[in-house]
């Protein structure tokens, strides 16, 4: 990746992370390590400002409730669900306009039970993401306001993304 | 007085693209909105996995085809990073030029759209004779005059053809005496400010909680523009400003987008001057690695992102896709409750959708 | 008599049916008018505004000032009631079907379907797709095909212009359908 270039930091932003000697990336994850010591694990720094880490699954819901509140990530760019042999991955893109900083989070699922608690009562944006992988990977997610299918036809069966998935009708 | 659902599209001459908008009406003000997507789904994210990383490519095009080479620079972008290959700076400057032209088409094919809509018949016929010096120039450069299939993982298809230098400033010197005429004509236009100014406020709070992106978010008053705040390929050594509005209104979003319109112009400049020559293209690996690779650029419509799985064989293993427009039409009811039923096409327009990222 | 106004129309539709369709007087004003009527609507083709996809710009640029449909007569319309031809530039899914056979049902006969870009006539690069329909002609009848992806706007005016030609071929008289 090139280097950052000058830019002006995003007007409005409150500066939570307000240490300035140290670096962005190393902040978080101490931040991150301290509030939620037991689940948060698994930390790799990918590239400049990106940084990623894996949650248990019962504590995705305070943990995007004290990265939007506290440590001023006002984003939500995505939210990926990709299933492997053994497990689901819920993949979560939050990004820090203030601190140009990208966090991805990774919640894993067993097999047989993919649902995991929604954050659309955290960041607004996470409603039609959350609706899409309910409905193309069949992915559950407990007390979203209206969890139906978005993309294909109400009455249609499967989940198309699923690995085992033959074609349909 | 009752009050009603009613159903506009997905045939209807406003929606650009198919998606259908049911609106509950109260007399004649909208009390609440239900966007409908999904009349377009082609399941491109399954359809890439059974494709080798260089042949998603033209799939990858055909996502939003008004600003189709952003999409497949994305995706080149995104296996880049997951297989680690260096992209040569004569390509980078290639690709930004390329993208900068196909953003500034993007924003004229969403004038023509715009105008058409509110009823300036004369919009569309100006802004799309100009459009095609810009395709011009693409089609001269790549072979196509729509969907590119241009640029390659490890650089592009091709070296620019002759006279791209001299062409490209005589297109960006003619666009800017257009930009102003263009000004004059929508500006003077009383009926186009009446039905733009004050009307669709989308508030800072309410844009930044609903993750919209894009000239949309800018319009309300945030600066933040990913090539400025988190930059890719080559924009670190761009000189150039994001443009925001502070008044969040339909008004906010058309000047936003007329402002980037000149400041593409300055970036395609600088670029096609500062071209090194050398290499066009690396050649990149069959196989990708296991692991996971991210792209996230400026699309006109706001920020796109991708999202990469390897295992390790020639095909990728997932693809995950994030559209701006996706999200942006999710925050459309707060835009649109409290407004009459003629206001639906200015808000709905001012948002630029196009249907084929959202719908993938 | 007091008719209802589903009663009045019948009887309107028996009296024409005798007097013009079936007897020397229709078939008459038919030699007369059947090249005036063919010439007008050939060169006045109403299709509909119906954009899916990319093959759907190149529509639009198609009445832009460079490449300028209008010259043959073709102008936009917005509902199906008004409309000869329609033109399906994109693929269609799995959800649109039902929604554009109603369309195809709701415009009024004489009626012609273009099938525009490789999408439409075969699935094109979404061919293998789970949520496709591999071809618009599966479930309506197709009159003109245009190879492309997407197709060049010249195209497309080939295209009407083979249209005319069809329905120059194909001269039928408005009252006796003959």
């Amino acid at each position: 990746m090139a280097e950052r270039g000058k830019s002006v930091p995003a007007q409005g932003m409150d500066k939570t992370l307000s240490r300035v000697d140290d670096v962005p990336e190393e902040k978080l994850i101490r931040a991150l390590l301290d509030n939620f010591p037991n689940t948060v694990t698994d930390f790799k720094k990918l590239g400049k400002g990106v940084v990623r880490a894996s949650i248990e699954r019962r504590d995705i819901h305070k943990a995007c409730l004290f990265l939007k509140d506290s440590l001023g990530f006002e984003h939500l760019s995505m939210i990926s669900a990709v299933e492997y042999d053994n497990r689901f991955e819920i993949v979560y893109h939050v990004a820090s306009w203030g601190h140009n900083l990208l966090l991805e989070l990774i919640t894993t699922t067993p097999k047989d039970d993919p649902s995991v608690d929604s954050v659309s009562s955290v960041w607004g944006g996470a409603d039609w993401q959350e609706r899409e992988s309910y409905d193309l990977m069949g992915i559950k997610f407990n007390n979203h306001p209206k969890l139906e299918r978005i993309l294909l036809p109400q009455d249609y069966l499967y989940h198309p993304l699923r690995k085992d998935f033959k074609g349909g009708d | 007085m009752a009050e009603m659902w009613i159903n506009m599209g997905p045939q209807h001459p406003m929606t650009h693209g198919l998606w259908n908008l049911r609106v509950k009406v109260d007399g004649e003000t909208i009390v609440d909105a239900q966007p409908e997507v999904g009349y377009l789904h082609r399941g491109i994210e399954k359809l890439v996995e059974g494709r080798t990383y260089t042949q998603v490519i033209p799939i990858t095009d055909r996502l939003c085809y008004g600003s189709s080479l952003t999409w497949s620079h994305l995706y080149c972008l995104t296996a880049e990073n997951l297989m680690g290959v260096e992209v040569p700076p004569r390509a980078e400057y290639i690709r930004v030029a390329a993208i900068e032209m196909q953003r500034i088409a993007s924003h004229l094919m969403w004038l023509a759209a715009y105008s058409t809509d509110l009823g300036l018949m004369l919009g569309f016929l100006y802004t799309m004779r100009d459009r095609e010096v810009f395709i011009d120039i693409l089609q001269a450069l790549s072979g196509s005059r729509l969907t590119y299939n241009y640029p390659r993982i490890g650089g592009v298809a091709h070296d620019v053809p002759p006279n791209f230098e001299r062409d490209t400033l005589r297109a960006c010197n003619y666009m800017e005496k257009k930009l102003k005429e263009y000004e004059d004509l929508f500006e003077g236009s009383k009926v186009f400010m009446m039905r733009n100014v004050d009307v669709g406020l989308l508030k800072k709070e309410d844009a930044m909680n609903l993750g919209v992106t894009g000239p949309p978010l800018r319009a309300s008053g945030v600066k933040y523009d990913l090539r400025k705040d988190m930059p890719y390929s080559v924009y670190p050594e761009l000189d150039f400003e994001p443009v925001t509005h502070p008044d969040g209104d339909c008004y906010a979003r058309y000047r936003v987008r007329m402002d980037e319109m000149y400041e593409s112009c300055k970036i395609i400049r600088q670029a096609v001057q500062k071209m090194p020559k050398g290499k066009w293209r690396v050649v990149a690996p069959r196989n990708g690695p296991v692991g996971t690779g991210l792209g996230r650029v400026e699309d006109p419509r706001g920020e796109g992102v991708m999202y990469i799985v390897g295992d390790g064989t020639d095909r990728p293993y997932r693809l995950k896709i994030r559209s701006p427009i996706f999200v942006t039409v999710s925050a459309a009811p707060k835009m649109l409750i409290g407004y009459k039923m003629a206001d639906v096409v200015a808000i709905m327009g001012g948002l630029d959708m196009c249907i084929g990222e959202t719908d993938r | 008599m007091a008719f209802s106004s589903k009663d009045f129309l019948k009887w309107c539709d028996n009296a024409l049916e005798g007097v013009l369709r079936r007897s020397a007087v229709g078939s008459g004003l038919d030699w007369l008018l059947k090249d005036f009527f063919n010439w007008a609507t050939r060169n006045s083709i109403y299709p509909l505004h119906f954009g899916i996809m990319c093959c759907a710009l190149e529509m639009a640029v198609a009445s832009a000032p460079r490449f300028d449909a209008q010259r043959m007569g073709v102008i936009y319309r917005s509902t199906p009631r008004q409309c000869d031809v329609l033109l399906v530039n994109g693929p269609v899914s799995k959800k649109l079907k039902p929604g554009l056979r109603r369309i195809y049902d709701q415009m009024p006969e004489p009626k012609w379907v273009i099938a525009m870009g490789e999408c439409a006539i075969s699935g094109g690069p979404f061919w293998q797709s789970y949520s496709i329909v591999p071809g618009v002609d599966q479930f309506i009848p197709v009159d003109i095909y245009i190879p492309g992806c997407p197709a060049r706007p010249e195209a497309l005016i080939d295209g009407f212009i083979k249209l005319q030609n069809l329905i120059k071929e194909n001269k039928k008289g408005l009252l006796t359908g003959k």
